[in-house]
């Protein structure tokens, strides 16, 4: 289905060699929508804050608009880098990403901020580790699974080496600690190893045994237990464990159908804490009603389900590296995504995770557009792939 | 497992989770769904009662001016510091700047909001000037905020502090005319609702409850420099005699308005530290005295209203005193036989005593109610008293006998002002009060002939022969009367502590200025042609010349000589 999809959108490739170099528009087009929309957003949410914060009332916009461009030519420059030379440097990279991760915790080194060291202060911005972390850990699993697919399915043991890799990373995040990022990575890691095969009674126990860490670990720790509580009636003490929720929800209630205009959002006037931030969402919702919200939300729907296409066109050729990168990229955007917006919504327990491509957040910016470049350079080569390849060869009848 | 089989797997598998991701978005459209059209209403309401606000918009209190538009009271913008506690809290450790800036402990300051936490609004510091309250504003604390006020201000002070009082903190009239008129003063505050931020500060305004109605002007029949000059005689009297307190009452027969009223002691209304409650009181109309020697003219009125009296009626005062139900009445002297006008001249009680006893009872209560006794005036000006006039049923032989000469009777100064401005007026009786246009109906009490007549009596008064040559004003004839009383203690009279009252008139003979001169307690000198005369005098002969009246009487002249053929003993 996603393959007649794309191969109908992508058409012109018939007509030219010439337009094998273009990248996938569409994808593009939606990347820029988000990320505009992000940028607006930015602005509108922070702008009070930031007058009264630093005195300059677009510190914020400024400070994302420069990530932003970072973040496009980052895009730009994963476009044209080779697919292979990621493929080989996976474990050099997940190396890479385990030193930061316990670089940043180490005393002195690590910024803390509202009791969670996730940071490395670099001057002009804090890099926040867990984004790097993800992108290298699903750079090396695509790898892995590429070169040790058949033992990941068959051998037990390979497949508890993976888990276990992936689980060493999680318990990293949690002392941080970023129970968000632990989730996202887990997810992403278990999905690819879901596509890649691996049988679903092994698959099932895993996902078990995670579910009841996961529940143990929520419930070990108190704050993570009022947290869990808070979320589900917030209404209950809305001046402390349920302040920032019932603020968001007011938020994106106050939005109705159509919203309060954009700047007429009156929950970002100090009332939502983090509003240009994990919370950039509600004030979008107040602003933008249910047309933007609905909007944004299919926005991100299409666009998991883009790159999703993407990784199975790249499979159908045998580019396998290429298929479980897009997909663990299609996993980690809808699996955030989904979580901010659910916690914005009061679906899910507040954690601190960004809008991917929407809300404040250097780091953040600057991987996902990494990760959107690496998507673009699997359709890429595929397209490339395909062009060499003799015409007949397609199976698909226009 | 074939690679066909493989791809088969692995195909489903991705649509799976695909398909799962997507039921997410799903799931979060749906939810949105939720939130912002079913749960719309609840969570704008939850948003309204964080956001908005009622705001009151105070209304400017009317301005009090005198009869020449000159300000009795005026009110200017002022700020009250506000804050929301729980807020406010949250910058503890910023508190201590807020306190330098109010002036206030920065402990004092804690203790005032935490006290208060559970509440949304508190005051920090009322009224202080705009700029300070710029300044406030600058720290950007969470939470505070500014209202805007007005405050009172008295540019007379403390010379017309009993007459127009003052208001409270919350701008409402607490005493005198501001307490009097507070509803036509006070304006109606308007209420607005306001989308505020979560900081207090006011973002935009929503809509207007009830516009704001500034309140209305006030102008009183008060003259300020009668008042003034009033005021600074009666200090100096007061001082001089070292008495405990006094008052002085200017009108205008004519028309009943009241043009000066001061008393001693008085206040700084604008700065009410320290304040003692008996400064407090207008004691021109809420105390009462008992009127003695004063009341006089009104008898002799009243016998000449009854038609019960020849022409040229003598009374035979000899020899000084006379006994009634056991008690002794006495003049000072033996005056012998005297005419009427003899007895108010000498001041004859034994006299005015005889007289009384000729009327039946209900004629002397009649013209001496008539003229105001016993009754409030009508002025409406706030604890008026209303003094006391027994009605005649209760009195006894020695009631009547004293009442003549003013004990057993109580008046306040405004009453025996406006008694004398019925003599004045030729009969006509106008009610006191303060505010010209104020609705008054002027009556006749007594014929104009009398009034006349009592008139010619009083300028004899002011002579030689009289007892108040000292109230004598160059230029001007004066019709008058003193009055020394023994002040009423607990079980009778106290021997030592008097009163002394000078009531009178100028010119004689066609008064344009009636004025009560009351010193409680003089210390040495305590009769009211010494002590109270000489102030009425200087009062009168100043107003006089204020209100430029043609003087009537060159000098030498001024004292009235009433043919006396009979003469003193």
């Amino acid at each position: 289905m996603a393959e007649l999809l794309l191969d109908r959108r992508s058409a012109p490739r018939r007509r030219a060699g010439r337009s094998l170099v273009h990248p996938d528009w569409a994808l593009l087009a939606v990347v820029g929508t988000l990320l505009g929309l992000g940028l607006v957003m930015v602005a509108s949410a922070s702008i009070t804050v930031a007058d009264r914060n630093t005195g300059n009332p677009l510190y914020f916009f400024q400070r994302q608009l420069v990530f932003v461009a970072a973040g496009l030519m980052l895009m730009a420059l994963m476009y044209r880098i080779p697919l292979q030379q990621w493929e080989r440097s996976g474990r050099g990279l997940l190396l890479f990403a385990a030193f930061l991760l316990v670089l940043v915790l180490i005393p002195g080194v690590g910024k803390t901020v509202n009791g969670s060291t996730r940071w490395l202060p670099l001057g002009f911005f804090s890099l926040q580790v867990s984004e790097f972390a993800k992108l290298f850990v699903a750079i090396y699993l695509a790898g892995f699974l590429v070169r040790r697919g058949e033992q990941v399915r068959n051998d037990l043991r390979v497949f508890l080496r993976v888990v276990a890799v992936l689980g060493v990373f999680a318990v990293l995040l949690l002392l941080e600690p970023d129970f968000g990022a632990a989730v996202v990575l887990m997810g992403m890691g278990m999905g690819m190893l879901f596509l890649a095969g691996v049988r679903l009674g092994r698959f099932a126990g895993l996902m078990g045994l995670l579910v009841l860490a996961m529940g143990v670990l929520a419930v070990s720790s108190p704050y993570r237990l009022k947290r869990l509580t808070a979320f589900l009636d917030p209404w209950q003490d809305p001046f402390n464990s349920g302040f920032q929720l019932t603020q968001a929800l007011i938020a994106i209630g106050r939005g109705g159908w159509t919203g309060a205009g954009l700047g007429n959002s009156i929950q970002k006037l100090f009332y939502l804490p983090e509003a240009h931030n994990d919370f950039l969402f509600a004030v979008f919702a107040e602003e933008f009603g249910l047309l933007g919200v609905l909007l944004v939300i299919g926005l991100y729907g299409w666009l998991l389900w883009r790159i999703f296409a993407i990784g199975g066109a790249a499979e159908r050729l045998g580019q396998c590296f290429g298929a479980f990168l897009a997909w663990g990229a299609g996993i980690w955007i809808g699996l955030q995504a989904f979580i901010n917006i659910g916690v914005n919504m009061g679906m899910l327990p507040t954690k601190g995770l960004t809008l991917p491509l929407m809300s404040a957040g250097g780091s953040s910016m600057l991987v996902t557009c990494t990760l959107i470049g690496l998507v673009l350079r699997i359709d890429r080569e595929r397209r490339e792939a395909e062009a060499s390849a003799a015409a007949p060869r397609r199976r698909v009848v226009p | 497992m074939t690679r066909r089989r493989d791809k088969g797997l692995r195909f489903s598998r991705r649509h799976f989770v695909v398909g799962v991701l997507l039921a997410g978005m799903t799931a979060l459209a749906a939810r949105s769904v939720h939130l912002q059209v079913l749960d719309r209403e609840f969570l704008r309401e939850e948003g309204d009662a964080r956001h908005l606000r009622v705001v009151k918009m105070s209304a400017h209190r009317g301005m009090i001016t005198d009869r020449n538009g000159e300000p009795l009271a005026i009110s200017t913008p002022v700020d009250s510091v506000w804050a929301n506690p729980g807020e406010l809290m949250s910058a503890r450790e910023r508190l201590p700047e807020l306190a330098r800036l109010l002036g206030v402990p920065a402990d004092d300051l804690w203790q005032t909001i935490a006290s208060r936490a559970d509440r949304e609004f508190v005051y920090l510091r009322r009224h202080i000037n705009p700029d300070l309250g710029r300044r406030v504003l600058a720290l950007e604390l969470p939470g505070v905020a500014l209202q805007r006020e007005y405050r009172r201000f008295y540019p007379l002070g403390e010379v017309a502090a009993h007459l127009i009082g003052f208001t409270n903190v919350d701008d409402h009239g607490q005493e005198g005319l501001e307490l009097a008129w507070d509803a036509w003063l006070s304006g109606e505050p308007g209420l607005k609702r306001v989308v505020r931020d979560r900081l207090g500060r006011i973002v935009k305004d929503v809509e207007q409850i009830r516009p704001v109605r500034p309140g209305h002007d006030l102008r009183l029949s008060i003259d300020s420099r009668l008042q003034y000059l009033a005021y600074r005689e009666l200090k100096k009297a007061v001082e001089r005699h070292r008495a405990r307190a006094g008052s002085i009452v200017l009108l205008d027969p004519h028309s009943g308005e009241v043009l000066a009223m001061v008393n001693q002691p008085s206040y700084n209304p604008n700065n009410r530290k320290g304040l003692k409650v008996e400064a407090l009181r207008n004691r021109a109309v809420t105390d009462v005295f008992e009127p003695g020697s004063t009341v006089k003219p009104f008898v002799v009125a009243a016998a000449l209203e009854s038609g019960r009296v020849p022409r040229g009626l003598r009374i035979d005062t000899s020899p000084g005193y006379y006994r009634v139900s056991g008690h002794l009445i006495r003049d000072d002297r033996n005056n012998g036989r005297l005419d009427l006008a003899h007895i108010l001249i000498r001041s004859s009680n034994v006299g005015a005593s005889k007289l009384a006893m000729r009327l039946p009872s209900d004629v002397l209560w009649q013209g001496l109610s008539r003229v105001g006794f016993g009754q409030a005036t009508g002025s409406g000006f706030p604890g008026e008293r209303s003094g006391l006039l027994n009605p005649p049923q209760r009195w006894r032989k020695l009631d009547k006998a004293t009442l003549a000469f003013g004990y057993g009777l109580s008046v306040t100064a405004l009453q025996l002002a406006q008694a004398y401005s019925v003599l004045a007026a030729d009969g006509v009786l106008h009610p006191a009060h303060f505010v010209p246009g104020q609705e008054v109906r002027p009556r006749r009490v007594m014929r104009a002939a009398t009034a006349r007549s009592v008139r010619a009596m009083l300028r004899g008064v002011i002579s030689d022969e009289g007892t108040a040559r000292r109230a004598a004003v160059p230029g001007y004839s004066v019709a008058g009367k003193t009055g020394t009383v023994h002040k009423a203690v607990a079980g009778g009279y106290a021997e030592d502590r008097y009163v002394a009252i000078f009531a009178g008139m100028a010119p004689a003979d066609d008064p344009r200025l009636v004025a009560v001169v009351v010193i409680d307690e003089p210390q040495g000198d305590y009769y009211g042609g010494k002590v109270a005369a000489p102030v009425f005098s200087r009062v009168m002969q100043a107003a006089l010349r204020v209100l430029n009246v043609a003087p009537d009487a060159p000098a030498g002249l001024q004292a009235g000589r009433v043919s006396s053929r009979e003469g003193a003993a």
